[in-house]
């Protein structure tokens, strides 16, 4: 599959004029590329670079060194500059400050009519976003008597109105209530497999990862470790080091089998915990009975 | 508390008053405002205050909202009648040392009080009716001839259009922070003029600061909608002028020239 987006040694830093001594480097020789319809999630601490990473995606901010390259553009070509921010969209973390328009349709056809597009085909889009989104029964309320979860899903299909290959998310949960955070997800999740939409999800919630197809641990400006949820979350230590827990169930797991019960280290959800204590206490009483 | 106050006072509505073009509507409340100071004749007056009235009965505004837009003016109302009242020349009815009525100042008085009451009731009638949005619409495709001129018509759009989004939202703060501070043993309630003034501080402080957070991420935001002003931008929703808007303009066309009538026919009356 094609890499939609792709950072080669990327090196960042908040360069400032006025002070000789340089600050350290946010993001330091990073490689990362994600692949069209991948569901890629970067996890980190607080502070670890993980926004910082997301903002070279769409060329708000610009490497210091390294490149970063969006469909083959280069983020410092100014001329693509509008293609690169069309095909990769943003969702951050505060709805209520990306939110222009006091109606909800106006604001998903704010991007559209930016891009230029014909009135009658605007339309279409913000119809098929709104219900993408199932906001579409809200289409002409006022964005404020919307719920948290409603309002991030009202700027989610802004974005994906402007039909772009990828939508990269800065937190969008961060400031959600947990039914709110559960109807955002499963959005995310449906842009990704009804609809093809490559997603990268920036959290700092361990749940929210383990659905995705790949996860990338961030710490302090460099890539940790990556590969399938399975595959990292089974590296406890690793990710304690990094500030980072580990799913609850996962560290259930961790925990036993650190007191000597054989017991998987890589278990992700509640069902396959469930599943692997009823062998162990059942393979238990085995053992007392015979 | 804050939450009560409603900005623009917009009452939906299908009546045809609601569904004209926000651009006739703007042009036409101007040439209301226009016909009112021309008229200079006491049965002059009969036609925009009847066509006020039926306009109203059209867009179905209770009258309690009506009465509610007037009471800030009253002041106004009471303070020009008065100043009419004794400072127009010409003959003596009533006179106490310097004070003097005349017969002209009654009438005077008595008109522009009735200007004024119209003038508000007018013009509020176009905010009753249009929506905030369809309101600034109108304002930027009206102003966009002067973009030839480098007047800022679509940026002052879109600061109109971004004040009104974040009202509500501005408003839910300003309660929050208040609730912090009062948490925290501000007093807000007590003391004199000076003391709640300096109250309002720990309150305004925090809210701009925040203000200025949500501006730099909104400005964010929309670079990442590819917004780049109103260079090659288009909009979903058009605006068509249709035939009830000829219709309007024609009544209001009609209004004005029967007023032009009236001023030079009509000799009863005048001052």
């Amino acid at each position: 599959m094609a890499e939609l987006i792709k950072a080669q040694n990327l090196t960042f830093a908040y360069i400032r004029e006025d002070e000789e001594e340089q600050p350290a480097p946010v993001l330091k020789d990073i490689d990362f590329s994600v692949k069209q319809g991948e569901f890629v999630a970067v996890l980190g601490h607080n502070g670890s670079g993980k926004s910082t990473l997301a903002k070279h995606f769409n060329a708000i901010l610009l490497p210091t060194e390294g490149t970063v390259t969006v469909a083959g553009m280069d983020t410092r070509d100014e001329e693509h500059l509008f293609d690169i921010r069309q095909n990769v969209g943003m969702v951050f973390q505060n709805p209520d400050n990306q939110i222009v328009a006091t109606v909800v349709e106006e604001d998903v056809a704010f991007g559209p009519e930016n891009m230029g597009i014909e009135p009658a085909e605007i339309r279409r889009r913000v119809d098929d976003a709104l219900k993408a989104v199932d906001m579409y029964g809200y289409r002409e309320h006022s964005p404020h008597q919307l719920s948290g979860g409603q309002k991030q899903r009202v700027a989610i299909a802004g974005v994906i109105a402007m039909r772009p290959g990828c939508i990269v998310l800065d937190e969008p949960t961060a400031m959600l209530d947990p039914k709110g955070r559960r109807e955002v997800l499963k959005t995310i999740h449906a842009l990704n497999e009804e609809y093809g939409t490559t997603v990268v999800l920036i959290t700092h919630f361990m749940d929210e990862a383990v659905s995705a197809g790949r996860v990338v641990v961030v710490d302090n400006g460099t890539i940790l470790t990556q590969g399938t949820p399975r595959e990292v979350f089974s590296q406890v230590e690793l990710l304690k080091q990094a500030g980072l827990d580990v799913p609850q169930v996962t560290e259930l797991a961790y925990e036993l089998r650190k007191e000597g019960f054989p017991i998987p280290p890589d278990i992700l959800t509640e069902q396959e915990c469930v599943a692997a204590l009823a062998m162990l206490l059942k393979e238990g009483s085995d053992c007392r009975q015979s | 508390m804050l939450k009560d106050i409603t900005i623009g006072q917009f009452f939906p509505g299908q009546s045809p008053v609601h569904k004209l073009d926000p651009r006739i509507k703007i042009i036409l409340t101007l040439a209301y405002i226009v016909m009112l100071f021309m008229t200079g004749n006491a049965f002059g007056f009969l036609i925009p205050i009847v066509f006020l009235i039926v306009l109203y009965l059209i867009a179905h505004i209770p009258l309690k909202m009506i009465l509610k837009s007037m009471k800030p003016i009253v002041p106004i109302i009471i303070i020009t009648a008065v100043l009419n009242l004794f400072f127009v020349d010409g003959d003596p009815l009533w006179s106490w040392g310097i004070f003097t009525i005349t017969k002209n100042g009654v009438a005077m008085s008595i008109m522009m009080a009735v200007r004024i009451l119209c003038l508000i009731a007018g013009t509020s009638l176009l905010t009753y009716t249009t929506s905030p949005i369809a309101l600034t619409d109108g304002i930027e495709r009206l102003l966009s001839p002067l973009k030839k001129i480098h007047f800022p018509a679509h940026e002052l759009a879109m600061m109109m259009t971004i004040a009104l989004r974040f009202i509500p939202t501005l408003i839910e703060e300003t309660d929050k922070i208040m609730s912090a501070q009062k948490a925290r043993g501000a007093d807000m309630e007590t003391g004199g003029l000076i003391q709640r003034a300096k109250a309002l501080v720990p309150i305004l402080i925090p809210l701009f600061i925040s203000a200025f957070r949500r501006a730099e991420e909104l400005a964010l935001a929309m670079e990442c909608r590819c917004y780049h002003g109103g260079e090659g931008r288009t909009r979903m929703k058009q605006l068509h002028l249709s035939l009830r808007d000829a219709v309007a303009s024609l009544v209001v066309a009609a209004c004005i020239a029967g007023i032009v009538c009236i001023n030079i026919f009509v000799t009863v009356g005048n001052f």
